[in-house]
């Protein structure tokens, strides 16, 4: 079966040219199955983030490939870029990057404002979200009054709202608790029943082991180690 | 004449000012990205051009916008200047002040009509994956670039020469004389007129874009006569007041403006198609659409004058 995702050959090389230059991924080559969940491994500064950054389309290599469903979305102009990721993809940062002030369903339903639906369209698809990454019961809340859990759900519902067939992870659990971090390893089964290709960049020990992953990849000074 | 005469003048003059030093700063970014342009590489180089080439379009689609919108200025310029001109009484006696008016008009909607080709060459390139047109969108740039150049020099020396104490003619002397193309009477032009019309209509529907730029462009040419010497008549209600411009003014309700943006829309939708084409080898006949549209508009609001008139008194001028 061809891959979800296969990257080759792949580099990036900040401030090329310059006296600070740095090769950040070294001849990254992998690939992942359209239901695979796969968890990246390594300790910060190994370059986890920015090959989640490249293969979300955020920025562009420095050599080699990226094809998605075939198609080298390096090489996407941005326009393009946009568009693709935002039917493709669903992203939840470290940070969660939600905006305070608004609701928890107002966040949701921010990928959805471009998106020529119908309001009553959008109210289920943000419902559907809340109710996967279990937040409905805080729709109404604002962002400022969530705890580091409820942030998290609310930026996997974010991401999920879109139904994405990819979602990309970035140390999700870097500010939860034990038990928080169990509970995003719950949804990560989720992922795996909804058929979605999941890639998890964390250097977390509570996701060694988990049965139903199936290539744990670790990244040592932005090189593959096999 | 000084450009100092009218405040208005002055401000068209920074305006176009400014819009030329923001195309001549882009030019150095258009030269850059022709130079080392190469969609296949996959280098920092590369993508910082593809992040100039959105800079340089924004840009340029602004200084767009603003001509336009200068345009219309350009003429209610002319129309305000009549005052001060003596022997104008609209803006013929304005453009036809000196040798330079009349050039600067032809010109200046010429440059419309290419920066008008351009946008829509920009629109498809923006929608190809891999800037199919970008090359050849800059190089017409350029070439646009020069053009506006020549067009700034043509309008300093226009308004700086446009006599303040020889009078010059006015309308009623302009075109008393009816110096019609092929020698034709006023009446079979209007004949003509309306069969070129319906004929750009069926080769609409049919698609044809090379036969559209044609009868477009005839259509146009027969379109100012007939405005001019036929039409005109009716919105002055007036058998010998003859003139293109006097439309724009308030007593007719600004209905030049209409007329004539309708006019030059229209034909401008039914010849870009086949410029498009021959220029970067895409078919966009759904500009012919437009053309249909606006022309039929153009027609409409021109026929309306008649019938009203005859309506209203039972006879034609
Ligand atoms: N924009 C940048 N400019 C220069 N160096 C960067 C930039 N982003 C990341 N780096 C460097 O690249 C390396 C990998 O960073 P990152 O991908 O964030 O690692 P991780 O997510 O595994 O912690 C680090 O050494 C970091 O300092
Ligand atoms: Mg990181």
């Amino acid at each position: 079966m061809k891959p979800k995702i296969a990257i080759e050959h792949l580099y990036k090389i900040y401030n090329e040219g310059k006296e600070s230059e740095f090769a950040a991924l070294k001849d990254i080559t992998l690939s992942v199955g359209a239901d695979e969940i796969i968890i990246l491994k390594g300790v910060s500064g190994s370059g986890k983030s920015t090959l989640l950054s490249l293969m979300a389309a955020f920025s562009k290599p420095s050599r080699g490939t990226i094809l998605i469903d075939g198609e080298n979305i390096s090489k996407l102009p941005d326009i393009f870029a946009s568009k693709f990721r935002n039917k493709e993809i669903g992203f939840i940062f470290q940070s969660f990057n939600l905006i305070e002030g608004l609701s928890v369903s107002e966040n949701v339903r921010i990928p959805l404002v471009l998106e020529p639906l119908e309001k009553k369209e959008i109210d289920q698809k943000v419902e559907k979200a809340l109710q996967l990454a279990n937040i409905a019961h805080k729709s109404q809340q604002n962002i400022a009054d969530l705890s580091g859990g409820e942030k998290q759900r609310c930026a996997i519902a974010r991401a999920l709202v879109n139904n994405p067939s990819i979602i990309f992870a970035d140390e999700p659990t870097a500010n939860l608790d034990k038990e928080n971090s169990l509970k995003f390893i719950e949804v990560l089964e989720k992922f795996k029943t909804l058929k979605k290709c999941v890639v998890v960049a964390t250097h977390d020990s509570l996701f060694d082991d988990l049965p139903f992953v199936s290539q744990y990849i670790n990244i040592t000074d932005g090189e593959l180690v096999l | 004449m000084s450009i100092f005469l009218l405040d208005s003048i002055v401000v068209m003059f920074f305006v176009e000012t400014v819009l030329l030093l923001l195309m001549g700063t882009s030019m150095f970014a258009v030269a850059k990205i022709l130079k080392y342009w190469n969609f296949d590489a996959s280098t920092t180089l590369q993508y910082a051009l593809e992040k100039k080439n959105y800079l340089v379009n924004t840009i340029i689609l602004f200084t767009i916008g603003v001509k336009i919108i200068l345009f219309v200025f350009f003429v209610k310029s002319l129309d305000d200047l009549a005052p001060l001109v003596p022997g104008a009484m609209c803006a013929t006696g304005v453009i036809g002040a000196n040798k330079f008016g009349n050039t600067l008009l032809i010109y200046k909607i010429f440059t419309l009509f290419l920066l008008g080709v351009w946008v829509v060459i920009n629109r498809l390139d923006l929608k190809t994956k891999k800037f199919d047109y970008l090359r050849k969108k800059y190089y017409l740039f350029i070439v646009i670039f020069a053009l506006l150049g020549i067009e700034f020099a043509l309008e300093l020396l226009y308004f700086t020469n446009i006599p303040l104490n020889t009078p010059v003619f006015c309308c009623s002397v302009v075109f008393v004389v009816e110096n019609l193309p092929f020698g034709l009477e006023t009446v079979d032009l209007v004949k003509i007129f309306y069969l070129l019309f319906v004929s750009i209509l069926v080769v609409d529907y049919f698609n044809k874009a090379s036969l559209s730029f044609v009868l477009n462009i005839l259509f146009l040419l027969l379109a100012y006569y007939c405005v001019t010497y036929f039409f005109g008549t009716y919105v002055y209600e007036e058998p010998n007041h003859k003139c293109p411009f006097c439309m724009l003014q308030k007593e007719y309700h600004y209905i030049g403006y209409l007329i004539w943006s309708t006019l030059f829309l229209g034909t401008y939708f039914g010849i870009s198609p086949h410029i498009i084409y021959s220029l970067i080898g895409k078919k966009y006949q759904r500009l012919l659409r437009y053309n249909a549209l606006f022309l039929t508009l153009f027609v409409a609001i021109c026929s309306y004058y008649v019938i009203s008139f005859y309506l209203r008194n039972g006879v034609f001028l």
